[in-house]
């Protein structure tokens, strides 16, 4: 809401710089999110009075007028046909500079010497109306500067109203804070309307409502014989430093009065009323109706409409329709000024894409009790602008609200804020804000609600008015009372936060990805349809095809950072990816579970002077899956994966027991190719929670063995086909003493050969020559056992 | 043989063997020539045996000062060799120390993720519990439950995602407080991280963010004890220069409701840019549990009170790092990763 400094000193004496002002209600809540300046474009211009107007010697179309400037009167030639003898007139001095910094020189025109120039709008930076001269208000004094007229010089508020206080969006509600802010209390506008003349309302048009719950106050008031031009410039001036644009003097009126009170208000071309009548409506069924823009409508069951006697002809508090429109030949008026039910305005107003500002203050509510007073205050306005005879009387509905009281205790207030406040205190700060106590009683009191503040419906809205009005800034900072909770430790955060460090320490950089899917992801990566990868989570308004479903694994996310960063020029990656995988479910809501995901490209290093870095291939990225097991104390297994994205002869399942907690393996290269990667990847993916099910990170000594360690070396020829996991299993099965076994060397050349170094550890003695000779043969006779292999000798 | 030795001959000898020394290895065959058991010493020493006593006196002196200073002599030149030796061998560990050293290769956790972690320190300093909630979440907890009612602005579908009617994509992580005080009785004191979605999509606004909700709801807690957390959590993010302050604001969970605000970083308070001019940077929002919340979690708010409050991760790790725009926490660009 925009609300300009000159406007509010009608309302509250502004003894206070706007930036102090504006610090206040930002203090207050209102939110002052800038000022903006307004400063005349034009200088050494004055107002003077038209005393004469005579036809210019040389030229027909040109007149010299004589300007009085106070102390003298000057002749100035002048072309526009809008002045009369006795306006004001801006009149620019040789030295003034106009808008565009325009120079007015001492010239002759057509022979005849003008020591000034009479200023249009346009000229002066005022608005782009250039249509005649500008006409200054009569109030301001010949031979003044006019640089010093009111309205020009001035600061506008731009304040963001929070949404549940509607009765500020008006220079009204504005005024009332202000008000509060600076022990003032704001004043209403004064006006006495015109009710002279004979015609009445009530012999001129008939109001029906049939639901008063949508609109429980309908008042209509009627003006006859105006002739529409212009609003003043002191209106248009305010409408649009208020950011609306000036249209004509009745539509200008409305919303001059919507801006000063809160109160929209809509004005019909009381001709173009059918039968004469208004009828307040909810509709039934659906009705096509065109609005004032020109647009065709759809209204449907529960809108509410104003009809005549053919039909509608407005939305109730959205928009007027084009058949009843104000035009340029309109004459006579019916002006219409209501309150709303809030949230069939919203849902109408919603649903139709329309945020006008009437809906936009019947949404949050209009105070019911100043509907008259507003409609009142717009006839008078059209009235004194566009002349006309007022009617007497109104038409009205008028289903009086109960009014809102509630009892709030001292003792509460000062609980929940912390702050002893002094009861005189809380009592005098709420009367500020037109919270009237009705009564009080021994450890509390009851406040009324004035009907302007919908959002004040318990207790608990009244102490945060106290504390508003008391000031944030008063309040405290205090240590809660109550003994300090040791919290325990989150075995799951753990967790999540010892993988990040495992990873990161891996040379892996963390990647955050939206949680989303194109669902072209799952046909990238061949997720069968009976895989439950590929019952996605889709999202009813996604805001774009890469965001229509939730992901169900992070894989192609983070395939698509890979692929960015590729294409900008990056060669060896380390990525991973913590975040959460959806899907759907049988219940009420889909099942989450946290997955981790990481992935290698390129090599370690680009290149390093003294040893060249090989590239990643699968025991890189099956390194860091047994690193990570080890890491968390997990016990894992791999088979052949069976994943369609792997390539199968470098792919792997991971298995915690029987369970497959994850896969990790070389991406198949169509599968990159769709995320537009040209070179290869390994990646793994694992399900953190079963790591955190399967694994522990609780760290457990172990003695350290008083015996030295022997160990053996062993070397075997053995088939392409036989795994060497199953002959490191065998030997470690042989003996509690065997504590490890390694590969130290693969090679092949007509046969493949491995070589393996076997650690033997005892915790009781130093072993034996003996010992480790028996064991060495048991190694070598279990190992042969396995079929295709044999002792290379 | 004579009655007399020749000492000068002893010296001559002497001279001869050492002065074309010239390594180490010679030094020791020397050493043994002169000074070993069958050496040019022991040979005199041999010789003197022979001569009448007043003359083994007279040249016995002699030939062991002339011993004793040959060895001194030799031993000086011994040690002179060694270094020589060591300097050489020295001379060939040479390198050239400015060619660049193997650098660790580590990777970096994402901003978001250590902002979060920061976060998470000071909160359980400060007796605070992570729970956490789901990402996909009911229509009840997500809004209801948290008196945000039917008609208001922020169930409009251009800011939920909905995945059906009456489930959404969680707006905020506000509905963790609920599903946590609906588990447990008072007193309540937890903080839930998490990951946020909201139907926005421009150079301001991702579809998905960062939260970290706070509650905490017990007997007597006070508006002043809201300031006093807070206060305490942001010196500690910001520094303890930091200045802040509390606004009035509107959330419909709580009330009264508090923006809280500090003292722009950029600026100083000078006023720029990031602040639109006014020295103030909006960081998160908070307030008193509305006491209808309460209620609906089943609590009476006659018994206990609370408060909560929610701040955006993005925001605050923008304004510690200095990121001037949202979106770069999301293209993941390795040159934005490497530098935190």
């Amino acid at each position: 809401m925009r609300i300009p400094c000159e406007w509010l000193n009608e309302f509250v004496v502004l003894d206070i710089d706007p930036h102090d002002l504006a610090m206040r209600l930002t203090m207050r809540g209102f939110e002052v999110e800038a000022i903006e300046e307004y400063r005349p474009t034009f200088d050494g211009v004055c107002v003077g009075q038209i005393m004469a107007i005579d036809a210019h010697p040389n030229a027909g179309n040109l007149t010299v007028c004589s300007v009085n400037v106070g102390l003298e009167t000057l002749p100035i030639v002048c072309g526009a046909k809008n002045i009369r003898i006795g306006d004001k007139v801006p009149l620019a001095l040789v030295g003034a500079r106009l808008a565009g910094n325009f120079l007015i020189e001492k010239r002759a025109i057509r022979g005849v010497e003008s020591p000034g120039m009479l200023c249009s709008e346009k000229e002066l930076g005022l608005s782009d109306d250039h249509s005649g001269i500008f006409i200054v208000p009569e109030d301001v004094a010949v031979g003044s500067k006019l640089a010093e007229m009111k309205g020009l010089n001035d600061s506008v508020l731009d304040i963001s109203v929070p949404p549940n206080r509607g009765d500020c969006l008006s220079v009204l509600g504005i005024a009332r804070e202000v008000g509060s802010i600076l022990n003032q209390r704001a004043k209403l506008p004064m006006f006495k309307l015109d009710t002279t003349g004979s015609e009445d309302v009530e012999d001129r048009i008939s109001l029906a409502i049939t639901d008063t719950d949508a609109c429980p106050r309908y008042v209509l008031r009627m003006i006859k014989g105006i002739s529409i031009g212009p609003a003043p410039f002191w209106m248009r001036n305010r409408i649009q430093k208020c950011g609306m644009r000036p249209i004509n003097a009745i539509v200008d009126v409305t919303n001059y009065v919507m801006l000063e009170l809160g109160q929209p208000l809509h004005a019909f071309d009381y001709h173009a009323l059918a039968d004469k009548r208004i009828e307040v409506r909810v509709a039934e069924g659906d009705t096509a109706f065109r609005t004032l823009d020109g647009e065709d409508r759809k209204l449907v069951a529960g809108d509410i409409m104003i009809c005549d006697g053919s039909g509608p002809v407005a939305i109730a508090g959205i928009m007027g329709g084009e058949n009843s429109e104000i035009t340029a030949s309109t004459k006579d008026i019916a002006l219409e000024s209501a309150f709303f039910n809030p949230l069939s305005i919203r849902e109408t107003a919603r649903r139709l894409g329309i945020r006008s500002e009437a809906s936009l203050r019947f949404e949050k509510g209009v105070d019911r009790d100043s509907v008259d007073f507003a409609a009142e205050r717009a006839i008078f306005l059209m009235n004194s602008t566009a002349g006309g005879t007022v009617l007497k009387g109104k038409r009205e509905i008028h289903e009086k609200g109960s009014g809102r009281s509630i009892f709030v205790s001292f003792a509460k207030i000062i609980d929940i804020l912390g702050v002893p406040i002094e009861h005189s205190g809380i009592i005098s700060a709420l009367r500020s804000v037109d919270l009237h106590i009705l009564r009080e009683e021994e450890n509390g009191f009851v406040v009324s609600v004035p009907g302007f503040r919908h959002d004040l419906e318990e207790y608990m809205d009244i102490i945060e008015e106290v504390a508003r009005i008391y000031g944030y800034d008063h309040v405290p900072a205090t240590t809660p009372a109550g003994a300090q909770q040791v919290q325990k430790r989150n075995r799951k955060e753990v967790y999540l936060k010892g993988m990040k460090e495992y990873l990161t320490s891996c040379g892996f950089f963390e990647l955050v990805n939206f949680a989303f899917f194109n669902i072209k992801d799952i046909e990238s990566f061949r997720i069968l349809p009976s895989d439950p990868r590929s019952s996605c989570v889709p999202i009813m308004n996604p805001i774009g095809k890469d965001y229509e479903v939730m992901r169900t694994f992070v894989a192609a996310n983070v395939l698509k950072s890979i692929a960015y960063n590729l294409n900008r020029g990056a060669k060896n990656l380390k990525f991973f990816e913590m975040g959460k995988i959806f899907f759907l479910d049988g219940s009420s809501l889909p099942v989450e579970y946290p997955s981790v995901c990481f992935a290698m490209t390129g090599r370690e290093r680009e290149y390093f002077w003294r040893d060249p870095s090989p590239e990643y291939d699968f025991f890189d990225i099956k390194g860091v899956v047994e690193g990570l097991a080890d890491r968390f104390g997990l016990q894992i297994s791999v088979s052949r994966s069976t994943e369609e994205f792997l390539n199968r002869n470098r792919a792997a399942d991971i298995l915690a027991g029987e369970t497959k907690i994850g896969w990790m393996g070389e991406i198949r290269g169509e599968v990159l190719r769709s995320y537009g990667i040209e070179q290869t990847v390994y990646c793994a993916e694992l399900r953190s929670d079963l790591i955190v099910q399967h694994g522990s990170v609780d760290a457990k000594y172990r003695p350290i063995p008083r015996f030295p360690q022997v160990t053996r070396d062993f070397a075997f020829y053995m088939d392409e086909n036989t795994p060497v996991g199953a002959i490191i299993d065998r030997i470690r099965g042989v003996s509690p003493l065997i504590t490890g076994v390694g590969v130290f060397d693969m090679f092949k050349k007509e046969t493949k050969s491995i070589a393996l170094r076997v650690v033997f550890q005892s915790f009781e003695e130093t072993l034996t020559d003996e010992t480790v000779n028996a064991l060495q043969e048991i190694i070598i006779r279990e190992a042969t056992s396995i079929q295709g292999v044999m002792l290379r000798t | 043989m004579g009655e007399t030795l020749n000492i000068d001959d002893l010296r001559n000898r002497i001279e001869n063997e050492i002065s074309p020394l010239k390594t180490l290895e010679d030094l020791k065959k020397i050493k043994a020539t002169i000074l070993g058991r069958k050496g040019v010493f022991s040979e005199y020493l041999d010789a003197l045996k022979l001569l009448d006593k007043d003359q083994k006196k007279v040249f016995g002196k002699e030939i062991n000062r002339l011993k004793a200073s040959t060895e001194a002599r030799l031993n000086e030149m011994e040690t002179a060799l060694i270094e020589a030796e060591r300097a050489k061998q020295e001379e060939l560990t040479w390198i050239d120390i400015t060619m660049p050293g193997k650098v660790p290769v580590l990777g970096r956790k994402h901003p978001i993720t250590q902002t979060f972690e920061e976060i998470i320190r000071v909160f359980s300093s400060l007796g605070f519990a992570v729970a956490e909630g789901p990402d996909i979440e009911l229509d009840y907890y997500n809004f209801e439950a948290l008196n945000i009612p039917k008609h208001h602005p922020a169930r409009d579908m251009q800011d939920t995602f909905y995945i059906k009617p009456g489930v959404v994509l969680r707006t905020h992580t506000s509905p963790v407080q609920i599903r946590v005080m609906e588990a447990q009785l008072p007193p309540v004191k937890i903080i839930s991280p998490g990951s946020v979605y909201r139907c926005d999509h421009d150079v301001s606004h991702t579809p998905m963010f960062h939260q970290v909700e706070g509650l905490m709801v017990d007997k007597h807690v006070r508006f002043s004890d809201l300031k006093g957390i807070l206060s305490v959590f942001i010196q500690e993010i910001f520094g303890a220069n930091t200045r802040l302050r509390f606004r009035p604001s509107y959330f419909p969970f709580t009330e009264p409701s508090a923006e809280v605000d500090i003292g722009c970083v950029i600026c100083e308070g000078a006023g720029c840019r990031v602040c639109k001019d006014t020295g103030w940077l909006e960081i998160l929002g908070s307030g008193m549990v509305h006491p209808q919340v309460l209620r609906n979690v089943g609590y009476d708010p006659e018994e206990v009170s609370g408060f909560a409050f929610g701040m955006g991760v993005e925001r605050i790790a923008m304004l510690r790092f200095g990121i001037d725009d949202i979106r770069q926490f999301y293209y993941n660009d390795i040159r934005f990763l490497s530098q935190f």
